[in-house]
């Protein structure tokens, strides 16, 4: 499999000063001790209530004094591992550089076959699968589509799909409920090897989403104690509008989307110290005019890359909503846009992770080439952050100083070299058949290699002896939890 | 104040969006004898129509709506109390909403209940979260021929299926019609659990509900 390439920033962007970044965690610990956030969940209140937050039964809110939040938050590590289970495809998440996924959980996929619109199955889970263990811009999975055609037990069977069809590490943001959680955990053991060794290399991790304004979804936050008290890194998602769920402007979005996330961390840090947590916000904004979910505006690129220094300033890893998942079609001018503002700002405001290749349709539609497309600017982020080499090879005052006036630098061993690292766009400018045929198109091109990815490509398998056992759990998983 | 003017300003308080005003103005009418079903059609929903044009012109947002609807249902509040027992607010029809059990998505519920009301319906929203049984209780205590169903989950649809269900066992489905939407719901969906429309956006959910009780689009 080819190996996974990260984006290795060279140089940063800062979106908020160190004085408004101090402002917004100070607004944050105000609203988590004054106004509070709901937790409809009799253990999370219970935990709370034992470590001295203010809980009021009755409502289910929880107000959490600054010392205790800042305290759990402390115990949070900075950097951990997820890992895969072939060679090469840990990630360390260590402030260095920056992972993207997929996008996850799309509801239709247009047919890899006959490319029509229809409600999305297992398969598409698993082929998609593969075609992420191929590239090297994906370097974990998200489940790319809902496995509709298996019932209540849609969520475990994605995870199913996935473990069977990539190597990669995969985060789950489906699996939810403390007995479904059980049964994840299982699976991750089978892949891991046991629970001991699930804790040191977790193959999984789970991204679970808080409800705005100012709430928790109580089988989000009893699924994400039990993840906690397993080791599996868990991270907690606000996705504040602005507009409806969030006040109509970034600052106060960001506020709110905060003090749900740290509030949901602070819980997995009281039920398991010390547990490897992240942080995510991704906001958007309402159309004034329809309620319709927009994710493609300057005010929301901008608070995904406040986010990331959010994160960080609580010291835990960042995940970040990247790419331009908004538009209604492949390869269209709105998605080229989108990608570069949302996933080129969270990358050079230096996020752990980011997600969001793959989708259209504001994260409802699974386009299988439009990956291709999303892997191509994808590299060009990659290679436009790692910024600029002016050693004196970079700067290459020989070769200039040997080519002198007017002249040329194709015949130059320097050129020769180096031109192998300039970074051609392959879709955009292919390689000519030889045979004079007429080159198709870009969008019959992408299909092309995804076909042809789909075709060659075989992902590590996984032993028979796992895949056997995942199935048992899910079995069993049918039996407990209806099918 | 004339009495002209009182009615003009209960019209203006919801254009402006005016809660406040629009309760003072409602007990001023009551305090100086104006007929509260006249405060009503020619005061609150003649403010609430011009709200809605607003709207539909693009001149107004969203919030403009929201607002202009609670200041309508804040005055509403006083006045229908007030209705001698033979008068009745006329209103399209009763519509009990909500998003179906195991689903918080809250927004596109909500505003499908906004643009029902400020097209005439009368409309009760249970919430979020609703298991179908709730549905079709309210259904009853409201007296209601519409039940919207709304869910955004693949895993949640199921439960709009089970609203038609139960309505059948509690004997209502001649009576209440069920329409549903979300985000993964389609035609397709509508048609095999039986209900009796989707419709895609919140206009489009307004065509409907007028459709299903029977009143020219
Ligand atoms: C905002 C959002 C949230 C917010 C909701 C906040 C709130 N208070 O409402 C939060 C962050 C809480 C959330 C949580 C989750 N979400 Co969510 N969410 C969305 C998102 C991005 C937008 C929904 C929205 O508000 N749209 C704007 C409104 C105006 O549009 P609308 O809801 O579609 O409503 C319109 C029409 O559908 C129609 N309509 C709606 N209802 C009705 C009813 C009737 C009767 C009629 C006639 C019409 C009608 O009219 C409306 C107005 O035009 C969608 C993606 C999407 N693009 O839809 C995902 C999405 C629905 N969520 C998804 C998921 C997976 C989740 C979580 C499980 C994530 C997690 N891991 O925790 C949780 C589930 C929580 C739960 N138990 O419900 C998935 C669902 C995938 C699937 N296979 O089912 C989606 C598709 C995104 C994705 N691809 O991941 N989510």
């Amino acid at each position: 499999m080819p190996s996974i390439k990260p984006i290795r920033p060279r140089f940063h962007l800062e979106v908020l000063s160190a004085t408004q970044r101090e402002a917004i965690k100070s607004a944050t610990l105000r609203v988590l001790e004054q106004t509070g956030v709901k937790f409809p969940s009799e253990r999370a209140l219970r935990v709370f209530a034992e470590h001295g937050a203010w809980v009021d039964m009755a409502t289910q809110i929880v107000r959490l004094p600054p010392d205790l939040v800042l305290e759990a938050m402390g115990r949070a590590p900075r950097s951990y591992v997820l890992t895969g289970r072939a060679e090469g495809t840990d990630l360390t998440l260590d402030g260095t550089c920056s992972y993207f996924g997929t996008d996850g959980c799309g509801t239709e996929t247009l047919d890899f076959t006959t490319g029509e619109r229809r409600p999305s199955c297992k398969e598409d889970v698993a082929r998609m699968a593969r075609v992420v263990d191929y590239l090297p811009s994906v370097a974990f999975y998200w489940p790319m589509v809902s496995a509709q055609d298996c019932g209540r037990l849609a969520p475990l069977h994605e995870l199913d799909a996935s473990f069977n069809s990539t190597a990669k590490h995969v985060q789950t943001e489906t699996v939810m409920g403390a007995r479904p959680a059980q049964y994840a955990l299982r699976m991750g053991e089978v892949i891991a090897g046991d629970r001991e060794r699930m804790r040191a290399r977790p193959p999984f991790s789970v991204l679970i989403c808080t409800i705005a304004p100012l709430g928790q979804d109580k089988e989000g936050i009893e699924a994400g104690m039990v993840y906690a008290e397993a080791g599996i890194p868990v991270g907690f998602m606000a996705m504040p509008n602005m507009g409806s769920t969030a006040p109509a402007v970034p600052g106060g979005a960001l506020v709110v989307g905060n003090a749900e996330v740290v509030s949901a961390l602070v819980l997995m840090q009281l039920v398991a110290p010390g547990a490897p947590v992240f942080h995510s916000i991704l906001a958007s904004v309402m159309n004034p005019r329809t309620a319709e979910y927009i994710v493609s505006t300057p005010e929301k690129y901008l608070c995904n890359a406040a986010a990331v220094h959010m994160a960080h300033d609580w010291g835990v890893p960042s995940l970040a909503g990247g790419f331009g998942v908004d538009a209604a079609e492949p390869a269209s001018w709105q998605l080229g846009r989108d990608s570069v503002y949302s996933a080129l700002m969270c990358t050079l405001a230096g996020t752990d992770m980011s997600v969001g290749l793959g989708m259209l349709g504001a994260s409802t539609l699974l386009a299988p080439e439009q990956i291709i497309f999303d892997d191509e600017i994808y590299h060009t982020h990659r290679i436009l952050a790692e910024g600029i080499d002016t050693s004196s090879d970079g700067l290459a005052l020989d070769v200039i100083a040997k080519v002198g006036p007017r002249g040329h630098f194709l015949a130059q061993k320097h050129t020769r070299r180096h031109i192998q690292d300039l970074w051609i766009p392959e879709l955009t400018h292919p390689r000519q058949p030889l045979d004079g045929t007429p080159m198709p198109g870009i969008q019959p091109r992408a299909k092309a290699k995804l076909d042809s990815i789909l075709a060659e490509h075989q992902p590590q398998p996984l032993e028979e002896a796992a895949q056997a056992e995942l199935r048992t759990i899910l079995e069993a998983a049918a039996q407990e939890l209806g099918s | 104040m004339s009495k002209e003017e009182i009615i003009t300003r209960l019209a203006q308080s919801v254009i402006d969006g005016e809660p406040e005003d629009a309760v003072e103005l409602a007990k001023q009418a009551l305090d100086e004898g104006l007929d509260p079903l006249v405060c009503i059609n020619q005061g609150l929903t003649a403010g609430i129509n011009r709200v809605g044009e607003l709207f539909a012109s693009g001149e107004y947002f969203l919030p403009d709506l929201i607002i202009g609807g609670e200041a309508m249902k804040a005055a509403l509040a006083v006045l229908e109390p007030a209705l001698a027992g033979d008068q009745e607010r006329q209103i399209l029809g009763r519509v009990v909403l909500g998003t179906v059990r195991g689903d918080l998505h809250e927004i596109g519920k909500t505003l499908v209940g906004t643009m029902l009301t400020a097209n005439g319906f009368l409309v009760t929203d249970i919430g979020i979260d609703k298991p179908a049984a709730d549905f079709v209780s309210a259904a009853r205590e409201a007296n209601a021929t519409l039940i919207g169903a709304s869910a955004l989950l693949t895993t949640t649809m199921p439960e709009q299926q089970k609203i038609v269900e139960e309505l059948k066992e509690a004997g209502l489905r001649d009576q209440v019609r069920v329409m549903i939407g979300g985000a993964p719901i389609t035609q397709g969906w509508a048609d095999k659990i039986g209900a009796d429309g989707y419709a895609e956006d919140a206009i489009s959910a307004v065509a409907l509900a007028k459709q299903l009780v029977g009143v020219p689009v």
